[in-house]
């Protein structure tokens, strides 16, 4: 055991992207759940010590942190993720940067504009989607990884965004063959590939809002 | 001269933290300022490199990085701002990204809010979220050094400049934080930080391109 705990509601949301990592990575870690309708409540002790009142959270034995995207970062320092120097680095970071910035959309959608926003951010979708078809691009022809040569924690994040996105339209990628490879490929990873039929994956809906 | 250019519109908006950073640790940088327009037109040179087709963008010789808060971490690991250990470097991390999120909703209201109508909303729902970085301070030395651990990093500028935002949208919303109030204090006191907030560069740049409309239309 790792000595990892990670904490998060029954769903994928914002912690799937650390569990796709770790899953990878072959770490074994402690998957604690808080319930939804007690946390919003105010009745789950752990969201008064929750620094920004969030999950998920992410201890590491004594070591608590918080925010999804530094725990990424932090998992990448501990288990080389994190590129081969400063200049890699700053470009694993940029591209994670702005899958969050499209998760920040999808969320946005899915939690509260779903019924009357649906087809605009389709509509909308594809132009999102081409800039990461285009890092790919200039990654070796798209071949590899969204940077450098080795996988990175922007990879998981990616692929998790990937994966709503194609719940949401499995017709998503079918314009973009780089990023269409890609995500079969690393899907494909032996241990990702586990992780990716186990029963904790497929009984946690994406969000609270998926049935 | 450090080799280092910065591309952004002629406001504060997302590079004035990168800004700040700069200037304060004292490394001289080239700004490269882009007009609104130039830049929606899609004719601007920079806005083929743009990943994301968007600025900031910051360039090093012949690298080129987007999104300000990967410039502000790639220039903080240069520097030495992101403290001492991977546990302190996440925390940094951590604080960073929630001074991200509330710039982010700083932003929405700013840009795509009726300004008369979402204010009063925006600043009852306020110091809830300044009250989490008042604690955070408050769990750090008490408030008296910086936002996490013994030295400032690269966070420290980035909440600094948010509060900054936020002291002009509504000049009383830190009389509830005094950790918050002595620490933006201190901190703007440094000779190097208060050399450039005095300067005419930042005086001359509104905090955003609303605000710039705004100035133009008086």
């Amino acid at each position: 055991m790792s000595g990892y705990t990670l904490t998060y509601f029954p769903v994928r949301g914002r912690a799937e992207a650390i569990r796709l990592l770790l899953a990878d990575q072959g770490v074994a870690f402690k998957d604690e759940e808080a319930q939804i309708p007690l946390w919003f409540a105010g009745k789950d002790d752990r969201k008064k010590h929750a620094v920004f009142g969030q999950l998920p959270q992410f201890k590491n034995g004594d070591y608590t942190l918080y925010q999804s995207n530094s725990i990424l970062r932090y998992l990448g320092r501990k288990h080389g993720l994190n590129g081969s120097n400063d200049e890699e680095l700053g470009h694993i970071d940029m591209v994670n940067d702005g899958v969050e910035d499209l998760r920040q959309k999808y969320v946005r959608l899915i939690f509260t504009e779903y019924d009357t926003g649906k087809d605009k951010y389709l509509e909308a979708l594809p132009q999102q989607l081409e800039f990461f078809e285009r890092i790919l691009s200039k990654n070796h022809n798209g071949s590899k990884f969204i940077v450098g040569q080795k996988i990175s924690y922007a990879d998981y994040n990616l692929l998790d965004l990937l994966h709503c996105h194609l719940d949401l339209s499995p017709k998503s990628l079918s314009a973009f063959p780089l990023l269409s490879a890609y995500v079969e490929r690393l899907n494909s990873r032996p241990k990702l590939n586990e992780y990716l039929k186990s029963e904790a994956r497929n009984r946690r809906p994406i969000t609270p809002k998926h049935k | 001269m450090s080799g280092y250019t910065l591309t952004y519109y002629p406001v504060r908006g997302r590079a004035e933290a990168i800004r700040l950073l700069l200037a304060d640790q004292d490394i001289p940088w080239e700004e490269d300022e882009v007009q609104w327009q130039d830049w929606c037109s899609g004719n601007h040179d920079e806005r083929k490199k743009a990943v994301f087709g968007r600025l900031p963008q910051f360039q090093n010789g012949d690298f080129v990085l987007c999104q300000s808060n990967s410039i502000l971490r790639y220039l903080a690991h240069k520097h030495g701002l992101t403290g001492d250990n991977d546990e302190e470097s996440a925390h940094i991390d951590m604080v960073n990204d929630s001074v991200e999120d509330l710039r982010k909703k700083y932003g929405r209201f700013i840009y795509f809010t009726c300004q008369e109508k979402g204010k009063g909303k925006y600043l009852e729902a306020l110091p809830q979220q300044l009250e989490f970085f008042e604690r955070v301070l408050s769990k750090n030395h008490n408030g008296s050094k910086f936002v996490v651990g013994q030295k400032i990093s690269y966070a420290d500028y980035n909440l600094v400049d948010l509060l900054q935002c936020h002291l002009d949208l509504s000049p009383e919303c830190l009389s509830a934080f005094p950790l918050l109030r002595a620490y933006l204090e201190r901190l703007v006191s440094q000779p190097t930080l208060s050399d450039y907030l005095n300067s005419d560069a930042r005086k001359r740049r509104p905090i955003t391109l609303k605000h710039k409309m705004a100035e133009s239309e008086k």
